[in-house]
């Protein structure tokens, strides 16, 4: 039931991914709500649950983005496996330990994403890449809180 | 911090190249998957529209007032240039002109946007079944969308002329110059390949040319607002802004060849 129940949010946080108002839009930019989720999933549930459930909602992701190469797949499935690897060495109880880790995810699945695209020959201005590496991750770290508690309730 | 035991490693390698296995059949995958989403995502753009219909009653009673005299003011020129182009049509047939065939087109609602910040598109409720193909060229009355880059059964998505990933051959209407245009993620659109002899002027207006195969010839792109000079130094570029507001976007057509 619990499995199902994160099956779920996967599908309406993509959803509401996909139909983020504008108005809500900061600098053209909009929060990685399924990442927040994935990093979530390591903090509220065991290892194994988080892992495929992040590797989901990368799956989830990237069925709705142009290209064909699964970057947000493989990368949710590497985050999800160095946070519960990170868990074990640091304490990460305090809510802003939390909030760092999602902006450190989020920072280096940008930058990532942005690298690739980059490498495949698009021009992006300096501007742009790092609004979009920025200015993403900080917006996501600031509203995972809501997407913690609503993980916590499922996984309890 | 870091050490892997070479068990978990391998696990992790493995399960990587799984994903990519997966990816392979990725097509199999997305149709089912695009299938879940389709019906609340049509749901929720349906509930926005409305909800910001209510919201945003003054401003939009404001603009409908407004445009309603510019609709007064188009019908009586359309009805000038009904004028000329049935005398045009005249002309042409005492010429002998061949008759050239108007655009088909598909109406479509814009169901959901990019998911993520590196990537332009958005996803429209048509698909297969109404004869809506991957390449496909989507436009808006105003102007260049952008063209279909994988069509489902009932969902198509569209990547927009102001992704990275967009190459457009173009052309300044007033002198003939040719350029590729392509996106920069921006609100603004790039012209690159321009000599330094360029006859190109801020306020050009830029549309598709006759060389690219995958756009028909004169679709409006944009209008020039800026002309600098490339890192190289060889070549001129140009900043475009698209005619076509692409951030707020609702209703396209798709024009089937």
């Amino acid at each position: 039931m619990r499995n199902l129940f994160f099956l779920l949010t996967i599908i309406i946080l993509a959803t509401l991914g996909l139909n983020w108002p504008i108005f809500l839009n900061f600098f053209y930019c909009k929060p990685d709500l399924l990442l927040i989720f994935m990093v979530a999933l390591v903090f509220y549930t065991d290892f194994k649950t988080a892992l495929i459930f992040g590797i989901l909602a990368g799956l989830a992701k990237d069925v709705f983005l142009p290209w064909r190469l699964p970057v947000n797949t493989i990368c949710f499935g590497i985050w999800s496996y160095l946070i519960y690897r990170l868990g074990r060495q640091i304490s990460t109880e305090e809510n802003y330990v939390r909030l760092a880790v999602v902006l450190a995810a989020g920072l280096l699945n940008n930058f990532i994403v942005g690298l690739q695209s980059v490498s495949a020959g698009n021009i992006i201005p300096p501007g742009i890449f790092l609004r979009n590496l920025i200015i993403v991750s900080v917006y996501s770290s600031l509203l995972s809180p809501l997407i913690f508690k609503l993980t916590k309730k499922i996984a309890a | 911090m870091f050490k892997l035991p070479r068990k978990t490693l391998t696990n992790l390698i493995l399960a990587c190249f799984a994903v990519l296995l997966v990816f392979n059949f990725l097509s199999c995958f997305k149709n089912p998957a695009q299938k879940l989403f389709k019906p609340q995502l049509s749901f929720i753009s349906l509930v926005k529209r409305e909800l910001s219909g209510i919201i945003f009653y003054h401003r939009n009673m404001l603009q409908a007032q407004r445009l309603q005299n510019n609709v007064d003011l188009l019908r009586w020129r359309l009805f000038e240039l009904r004028e000329i182009a049935q005398e045009n049509a005249r002309l042409k047939n005492l010429l002998n002109f061949k008759h050239k065939s108007s655009l088909r087109l598909v109406p479509a609602r814009v169901i959901g946007r990019a998911i993520d910040s590196w990537s332009s598109s958005v996803v429209i409720d048509k698909g297969k079944y109404n004869g809506v193909r991957s390449g496909m060229v989507v436009i808006s009355p105003k102007g260049l969308v952008g063209s279909i880059v994988e069509s489902m059964d009932n969902t198509s998505k569209v990547l927009l002329i102001n992704d990275p990933n967009q190459g457009i051959s173009s052309i300044v209407q007033r002198s003939r110059q040719e350029g590729l245009v392509s996106g920069t993620l921006g609100s603004n659109l790039i012209m690159r390949y321009l000599p330094d002899e360029a006859q190109i002027v801020v306020g050009d207006v830029i549309v598709t040319s006759e060389l690219s195969q995958a756009y028909p010839k004169g679709l409006l792109v944009g209008r020039v607002v800026n002309i600098g000079r490339e890192f190289s130094g060889l070549n001129r570029y140009a900043l475009v802004k698209p005619i076509v507001d692409l951030s707020s976007i609702e209703e396209v057509l798709v024009i089937i060849p």
